[in-house]
């Protein structure tokens, strides 16, 4: 029975569930809505997991696929030939398989987390948890979404909560870093928009045979499935040169403009990951948003960035992926190196996590410049990793900062003494982030980098370097918290309470499970990149 | 029947579990946690018995197991343990030296308030150390390669409030991370230059064992880098700086971790991967030669070092060089022969300067002097050790130095005579120490005493194989080779080395007596004319004033440089984007501004411009 669920669109909206009973309550009741909000938070985690559990990864999603008409726009074109009509159309279209699954349950995971982490919110629970599972359903929609337009709008979606959430429980310059926030995706989206528009107005189209069986409608759509097929089977109509009436083929695209759209989408999705040098945005939104948000927005937010990379830009523009592999792998190399030497350098502890996601992402980069199935899983993996090891150590920043007020470095030490378990947990995040095997960041690391070095061994090599320098900014900034000699007046500190506690252990034990048991993720991207090395290998064999 | 081997993944597992429930419920424990610690690596020792005790009896066959950890495509990364020989020796001497400083343990830091956690730690390296030397593929072996390099930061650290636990943690893994880069990309080059893609060793052995098969650039790339690993983590030189500074941590670890155990993964590393660097004579000969550089280098500093533990930290490097010449000359046998006996001395040596220090509270040689009639058991068993470490007969060190010293001669004179003069060095600074802190009056410990049972009987126990270790291989009977690899080492017939070596044991150890003890040679003989040299030896020949200089400073400066341009060049370029999105609406502005004349002014320009563009294109 539960099988006949529409359980995509459930997980995607029981969010909004829990807005309608927030609703309902008083506004000063904070743990009423905190409970509540935790509650409504579970709801899409319980569902993911279910769906984890039932997916089959030699089967893949079909079966749980979701699709309905949404927007439907006749044109006012001319008939010619057999062509009876054109029209836009627009689907909700939701589908899963081994590349959404993941960065769904890491999705669900992180806002429970974040949810319970939010204890340290000091007002306004009410709009602050409208906000937070809004925004929890505008990034389910973006991994599950099948068409470009849904999920442009999932996208735009994660935007506006994450402007509020920044900008009125922030600390103190909230309001510029929601500004700063706010106007960088901005660029990104309207970069996306562009290239989504010239997308679905050539390579969008699809043909739908009449009954007359003769004549067919012309459809433009955003559907990831026409778009693929369109863009890459050569029988396509989408890649003949020239058009039945001798004119050019205006469905078609020349080489020049893929790339062109790729680029867009690069620099679009680059801004989101960040790729070096559009990362200022995120140090203002790590330094500035509270610590639950940023657990968020470095767990989950930074993730879509790799992940419209992967989905758009890589499977769309395969043959493009390829001639702009040595600049992504050069540009991972950038950002590992660039991100883990500023973290080395900062003063403040979120800074040095801020610049320490930079580097990561440069892994994700690196994984997805391989362009082969090792590299690729790996970099997924990584994202995966990185989501949990950053959610948690911002679940710790949030309680550091809860007792101690500060979070820069110099002010800091000891606190070791007076806070084993929160210290013990920041070295083990500490060491999860710096790859240590039996950790999930090792397996991410090694994948991507085992990819890479098939295909670009010295820039692999280089991005080693950037490994070295991992333990250099982990150990300089944890043990300069945790170590040393204590500042007296921390002397008395109290432990984690089980409130910040559950969540703790729960987020390190899927770190360490996910170290050594890593087939809970590899296995279910089993097959989600074969096509897609099908037709590299296509290509390599013509 | 099954074969006991087959069982031998319990080995690691006992400690494992013992550092699981000290983790879980430990907070409680006082002396339940040295018990649950010390029966996990007593169930370890029994269990590596009984593998060894099986693969004694019979001539049984290696036993290999495991599963496949992840599976990509056509590729799939396992983990496994194998049981040869090798292993075998390694399983007994980790376990064996693990157990007994559990045991030491219980008394050295029974004063400290968190002994549970450190018998926790202590539970997790072993149980990582043990499934190292399990490991039958390379990543396997690096996965818990790294595992017990945290665990050794842990425990350097492990009194975090002191700045130089804390500076010296971060330093030894950081140091070691550097070998470790190396390491990785040396895996996975191999990985990829492995025809069926499996890092496991048999196959390397396989592949890189016959002749021509390799291509030879690339093995030598892939073995000096493997090797670059090995010289991080065994303190070879360049990279031996974190070692004397782990002294920071409790002496029993220092003897477990930073002599016995760990740091010799580096040369268990190049004997596992032997065939990759037979194959490449360029990579043989730069493992002996760095080998030798540090036994010469360390034994040299170690003269002039007053710290009671950095002097046999600086020993443990040298040694571990002697260890490598062998492995670089060919003699795997050698190498391995070296290290099964130095586990033993040297775990002796630091447990009782552990006895030493415990007593007197102090590090410093120059205090202490005349314990010896206080401390008469820690006083015996120090200078058994001793004296197996400066290679005198018939103790364990002399065996084994002297089969080094014997594949030197025949493989290299420079090496031969670079290894007598470390041997020299070593019974000189051995004697030093020995005769500074048992002989003569005492100083500052006056109330010191022997330390107790719980303490001076793993001393006697490791005394046992620090005398008897080295009957397993003599240049006339060379069982222990024969049994690790296979076929007996041709290297009889070294009556010279045998000579040689004896001659400058003891002549170190009479110059140390003479200088120390007797005092017929000033002390400043040396140094009153050459200051300079001594001011080097003290400062360790300035090597981490040229790490500052060359790799820490400028990594700041690079950093502070990239901070500026993240500031201003990159903020700086955002800014101008808004700012020139703001002037442009600004100039927006003075144009609507509502008068007629102005919208004609603009009109007639615009019209102009588009009519010389018109224009301008015939033309072109």
């Amino acid at each position: 029975m539960v099988a006949d669920w529409p359980i995509l669109s459930l997980i995607v909206f029981s969010p909004l569930i829990g807005i309608a009973v927030l609703l309902c309550m008083p506004g000063h009741r904070s743990n009423w809505l905190r409970t509540t909000a935790v509650a409504a938070s579970l709801v899409p985690l319980a569902l993911a997991l279910w769906l984890y559990a039932e997916y089959d990864p030699a089967a893949g999603g079909a079966a749980y696929e979701e699709r309905m008409t949404w927007i439907s726009v006749p044109l006012n074109k001319e008939a010619f030939g057999s062509v009876a009509s054109f029209r836009m159309e627009f689907q909700y279209h939701l589908g899963i398989d081994g590349l959404s699954l993941p960065l769904v349950l890491l999705t669900a995971v992180v806002a429970v987390m974040a949810a319970l982490a939010s204890v340290h919110i000091k007002k306004r629970w009410k709009a602050f948890y409208l906000w937070f599972l809004l925004l929890e359903t505008g990034m389910l929609g973006v991994f599950l979404a099948r068409d470009i337009i849904l999920f442009f709008v999932f996208f735009e979606l994660t935007l506006i909560p994450m402007f509020f959430l920044i900008g009125i429980w922030g600390l103190f310059n909230r309001e510029k870093a929601a500004n700063k926030f706010l106007l960088y995706n901005g660029l990104g989206s309207a970069i996306m928009l562009v290239a989504f528009v010239i997308l679905i107005a050539t390579a969008g189209f699809s043909a739908e045979q009449q009954a007359d069986n003769r004549t067919f409608d012309v459809v433009y759509s955003g559907s990831y499935e026409a778009l693929h097929h369109n863009l890459n089977d050569p029988q396509s109509y989408a890649n003949q040169p020239g058009g039945g009436s001798g004119a050019d083929n205006p469905y078609r695209l020349t080489d020049g403009m893929r790339t062109a759209l790729f680029v867009l989408l690069l620099i679009a999705f680059g801004i989101k990951l960040p790729i070096f040098p559009f990362h200022t945005w995120m140090l203002r939104v790590h330094a500035e948003a509270p610590p639950s948000i940023v657990m968020i927005h470095s767990g989950v937010l930074l993730k879509i960035g790799a992940y419209g990379l992967i989905r758009l830009g890589v499977f769309l523009f395969p043959e493009q992926a390829q001639q702009w592999a040595v600049a992504l792998a050069a540009l991972g190399v950038v950002n590992m190196l660039y991100g883990a030497v500023l973290a080395f350098v900062q003063t403040e502890f979120r800074l040095v996590l801020a610049y320490s996601s930079v580097s990561h992402m440069g892994i994700v980069l690196l994984g997805i410049a391989s362009l082969n199935e090792i590299g690729l899983q790996g970099a997924v993996f990584q994202l995966v990793s990185h989501g949990l090891i950053s959610a948690l150590l911002f679940l710790i920043v949030g309680s550091l900062y809860e007792r101690t007020g500060t979070t820069r470095l110099p002010e800091l030490g000891g606190l070791a003494r007076p806070l084993p378990f929160m210290s013990g947990l920041l070295l083990a995040a500490g060491l999860a982030s710096l790859g240590l095997p039996g950790l999930s960041g090792f397996i991410g690391e090694f994948l991507a980098l085992l990819g890479l070095f098939e295909t670009q061994k010295a820039l692999a090599a280089l991005a080693v370097l950037g490994v070295i320098m991992a333990a250099v900014y982990v150990l300089r900034s944890v043990l300069g918290i945790t170590y040393g000699p204590l500042n007296e007046q921390h002397a008395a500190l109290p432990d984690a309470r089980l409130i910040e506690a559950v969540p703790m252990i729960a987020l390190m034990a899927l770190i360490v499970l996910l170290g050594v048991y890593p087939s809970l993720v590899t296995d279910t991207l089993q097959q989600s990149f074969g096509p897609l090395l099908d037709t590299f290998i296509v290509r390599e064999g013509g | 029947m099954q074969s006991i081997a087959s069982y031998a993944w319990l080995v690691p597992l006992f400690p494992f579990v013992a550092f699981a429930v000290l983790l879980a419920f430990g907070r409680g424990f006082r002396t339940s946690g040295i018990v649950v610690g010390s029966a996990g690596s007593a169930a370890s020792l029994i269990m590596s018995l009984l593998v060894l005790a099986e693969r004694l009896g019979t001539n049984a066959d290696d036993y290999n197991a495991g599963f496949e950890w992840i599976a990509i495509g056509e590729f799939t990364l396992r983990m496994g343990f194998e049981v040869t020989n090798l292993t075998t020796l390694m399983l007994v001497v980790v376990s064996l030296v693990s157990f007994l400083v559990n045991i030491f343990s219980a008394g050295y830091m029974r004063d400290d308030e968190r002994i549970t956690v450190f018998y926790a730690y202590v539970a997790l390296f072993v149980s990582a150390m043990l499934a190292l030397v399990l490991a039958d593929n390379l990543l396997t072996f690096y996965f818990f390669w790294e595992l017990v390099g945290v665990c050794s930061f842990l425990l350097i650290g492990f009194w975090y409030a002191k700045p130089e636990a804390k500076k010296a943690a971060k330093k030894a893994f950081v140091v070691t991370r550097i070998g470790d880069a190396g390491l990785l990309i040396g895996i996975l080059l191999l990985f990829w230059h492995m025809p069926n893609r499996s890092l496991a060793f048999t196959d390397i052995s396989n592949l890189f064992g016959q002749p021509g098969m390799a291509d030879s650039g690339m093995t030598t790339l892939i073995a000096l880098l493997l090797f670059l690993g090995a010289v991080g983590k065994s303190g070879q030189f360049p990279l031996h700086v974190w070692l004397p500074d782990a002294m920071e941590g409790p002496t029993p670890i220092s003897a477990l971790i930073h002599a016995a155990t760990m740091v010799a993964a580096g040369v268990f590393l190049v004997a596992r991967t032997y065939d990759i660097f037979l194959a490449s004579p360029a990579a043989m000969d730069t493992v002996a030669f760095i080998g030798a550089f540090t036994a010469l280098f360390a034994a040299t500093i170690a003269v002039a070092q007053n710290d009671i533990k950095r002097i046999l930290a600086y020993s443990t490097v040298s040694q571990l060089g002697y260890m490598m010449i062998a492995l670089g000359l060919g003699s795997l046998a050698g190498g391995i022969f070296h290290l099964f006996t130095h586990a033993f001395f040297k775990a002796l040596l630091f447990l009782g300067a552990g006895s030493v220090i415990h007593a007197v509270h102090t590090q410093d040689i120059r205090e202490m002097g005349g314990l010896g009639a206080r401390m008469k058991l820690t006083a015996w068993t120090f200078a058994i050790g001793a004296l197996a470490l400066a290679g005198i007969p018939p103790l364990s060190g002399f065996w084994s130095k002297d089969a080094i010293l014997t594949a030197a001669l025949a493989g290299h004179p420079a090496l031969f005579a670079v290894g007598l003069l470390t041997a020299l060095f070593t019974a000189f600074y051995m004697a030093r120490l020995f005769f500074l802190v048992f002989a003569g009056k005492p100083k500052t410990g006056a109330r010191a005493h022997e330390s107790p049972a719980v303490m001076t009987v793993p001393l006697v126990l490791l005394a046992v194989p620090a005398i008897a270790a080295g009957f397993v291989e003599m240049p006339w009977n060379g069982w222990l080779g024969e049994w690790l690899t296979g076929t007996a080492e041709e290297t009889h017939g070294g009556s010279l080395a045998f000579v040689a070596s004896t001659a400058v044991g003891l002549l170190g150890i009479y110059l140390g007596w003479a200088v120390y003890a007797k005092g017929s040679i000033r002390r400043d003989a040396v140094s009153s004319r050459m200051p300079w040299l001594l001011r080097a030896l003290e400062r360790k020949y300035y090597i981490d004033e040229a790490y500052q200089r060359v790799a820490v400073r400028p990594l700041l400066a690079l950093g502070r440089g990239l901070q500026a341009v993240d500031d201003y060049v990159v903020e700086g370029i955002v800014r101008f984007a808004g700012w020139s999105a703001i002037a442009f609406g600004r100039a927006g502005i003075r144009l609507q501004n509502g008068q007629a004349q102005t919208y004609g002014l603009t009109a007639v320009i615009g019209l102009l411009v588009l009519a010389a563009l018109f224009v301008g294109r015939r033309f072109w």
